[in-house]
Order: structure tokens, then sequence, then C-alpha cells
């Protein structure tokens, strides 16, 4: 989103009342770069993570191999069994082995629909299913992405604190909201 | 010795109390020695009372972590006040790239969170569940000082 244009709440709520469609998660193939393309090459998309922008196939392909393939968690947000985003889950660095860090994407045109909600409340259910040793999911939003806070408040996450100049995000030191949802904290349906 | 082997100190860190001296040993060999920033904390006669030591973070350049212990003895005194402050200003100077110094102290240790306070960090929140300490998942409170923050 461009500056100027951050939702007000009242769009946000608006908008979080339309029906949402059937999401799937799956492994990402090969055969979806040019899906994966869609929203890897958007700067509205972007703009707030830390991976680079793809501008090519071959970057996107470059990508694929390189961290999606060897990654412990990584999901396609799909409709109707075609990408429109992902979402990935991975151990926190360090020695902290019971936590994992959540992060995700979503095509721009897909926005404001509960798409990413939904694949996020999904995604909490399975993993802690399938990691056991899992206690905390946490996820970080930049102060300025208040959609972003938006699916992780709706998903079931706490709000815990601000942390400054916490990350780089395209070369700026930027503040963030950090959230968590514990093991022992009710799953949303 | 006089600090790593005393539970008091050691109640809220990662390690429990070292039994013997060739324990200490190794872990000087094993952690200290390679570690990017561990220091020290010297007093009067330069006799070593504590220790304090900067972590950078694994994937971002822009923060680090700063821990410290220190014998019993000397608790209430001020000193580790001082060395979070002297230790801050030495690696922001070291560190240009450095943006950000944080710091976690339990929730059940108050003492802690005051010497990180009179140091100038600021207090961020709660993080739930967010460290390991000897076997326990426990909630910590956040701190951070900024290299802009002004130095107390």
């Amino acid at each position: 989103m461009e500056r100027g244009t951050t939702p007000q709440l009242k769009q946000l709520v608006e908008e979080e009342q339309k029906p949402i469609p059937d999401i799937t998660l799956r492994q990402l193939k090969h055969s979806d770069v040019e899906d994966l393309m869609k929203w890897k090459s958007d700067d509205r998309v972007m703009r707030f993570t830390t991976r680079q922008v793809c501008t090519t196939k071959d970057e996107a392909l470059d990508f694929t191999e390189r961290f999606i393939m060897p990654h412990p968690w990584f999901r396609a947000i799909c409709i109707e069994d075609r990408p429109v985003g992902s979402l990935a889950i991975g151990p926190a660095p360090g020695d902290e082995k019971h936590r994992a860090w959540i992060g995700y994407s979503l095509a721009y045109d897909y926005w404001g629909r509960g798409i990413a909600t939904a694949a996020v409340k999904k995604a909490v259910a399975i993993i802690f299913k399938e990691w056991p040793h899992l206690e905390r999911i946490e996820a970080v939003a930049d102060v300025e992405n208040r959609r972003s806070q938006r699916v992780l408040e709706k998903a079931g996450f706490q709000r815990e604190a601000v942390l400054r100049k916490f990350i780089v995000i395209k070369d700026k030191v930027r503040d963030v909201v950090m959230y968590s949802f514990l093991s022992t904290d009710p799953l949303v349906e | 010795m006089t600090w790593a082997s005393d539970p008091r100190v050691t109640r809220f860190q990662r390690r429990g109390p070292y039994a013997t001296a060739s324990d200490a040993l190794r872990y000087i060999t094993e952690h200290i020695l390679p570690h990017p920033w561990y220091r020290a904390i010297c007093v009067d006669n330069g006799c070593p009372v504590g220790s304090i030591s900067v972590n950078p973070a694994p994937d971002d350049r822009c923060r680090a972590s700063v821990g410290y212990r220190l014998a019993y003895n000397c608790w209430g005194r001020g000193i580790a006040t001082a060395a979070l402050r002297e230790a801050a200003a030495r690696v922001f100077e070291e560190w240009p790239h450095l943006k950000r110094l944080e710091a976690v102290a339990d929730v059940e240790n108050p003492a802690s969170q005051r010497v990180l306070e009179k140091a100038g960090f600021q207090r961020e929140g709660v993080l739930r569940k967010y460290i390991m300490l000897k076997g326990e998942r426990r909630d910590m409170v956040m701190f951070s000082l900024l290299a802009t923050d002004p130095r107390t």
C-alpha cells in the first residue's frame, strides 16, 4: 500500500465482513513459479518484508531452489489449488527450540478478503500438532503495517510490545510490533 | 568461579552453577574466548567481580543483545548499571552498524529490570515463554537502548 492510503479501521472492518473463500495450504512446486511471481515481484506486497523482490522468472526460480525447497515449513496459500500467496514457519535462530516465527505474503488482488487470516489460523493449528516441542509462535509486523497487525490479531495472536529499530527492511531500520501465539492459547475458528 | 559457582547468581541464567574449576575453565575455552564481545567487570584493584557480554543477532546486524552477571557480594552498589552503560557506549562505537542493544530480564527478576532502567534502557513489553531457563519456558521483559537514545 502506498503511504497516505493506510486503511482506516472502518474500511478494514467492512472488508472483514465479506465471506472468505476456501483456502488450502500445500507445498510449492516448481511449476508454480508464474503464480509466485505475481506477489514476489510486487512492491506493494514486498514492501514490509525482509525478502528481496523477484523481478525475473530466473530470480523466482533461484529463490524457490535456495530458500523455499530446503525450508522447514513453507506452504503456498491456494484458492482452488492456485497459489495466491505463501506462508512460512521457521525455528527461531539460536538455542530457543520451543520458539518459531511465522511470515506470510499475499498477492495484492487478494487483500481485504480474510485470506491471510484464514491461512495463518490453519497454519497455527497444523504446526502445533506437527512440532510438539513448539510452545511459542511469534510474528513481527512493521509499525506502519496495520493490515498485517489485523491479520495476526484476528488469528488470535497476542500483541506484546513495540520493538524499536528491530529489523532492517529495504535498507531502513524499522520499529516492529511483536505478536505471539502460545501452544496454550485458544485456537480461533 | 566466585560468581559462576553461586546459585544466587545463576538463578536467572540458562546454565547452572559450576561445581569445579575445570568446568569453569572449559567454559572459558569453549565459550568466552571465541565470543564476539565478552568482558570482565573489574572494580578497584582490577579483580573480576562479574562479566558482561554482547551477542550480535544472527540474522540482523542492526541489533545485539547484552547479558551480565555479578558476584553476589557486589550486588546493590550500582556496579552492573555502570558496567552496562560503559559496555553500551563501547559497542555502539565499535560497531557503527549497531542501532539497537536489547536485553531481557525474567519477569521475576526485578533487580535486573531496575539495573536496565537505571542504565537508560527502555522497557518495551513482556514476551511470553520467550527464553528457556533450566528447562522451563519463562516470560521475559524486553528492554532496549538505541544508538540514538540519550545516555544517562
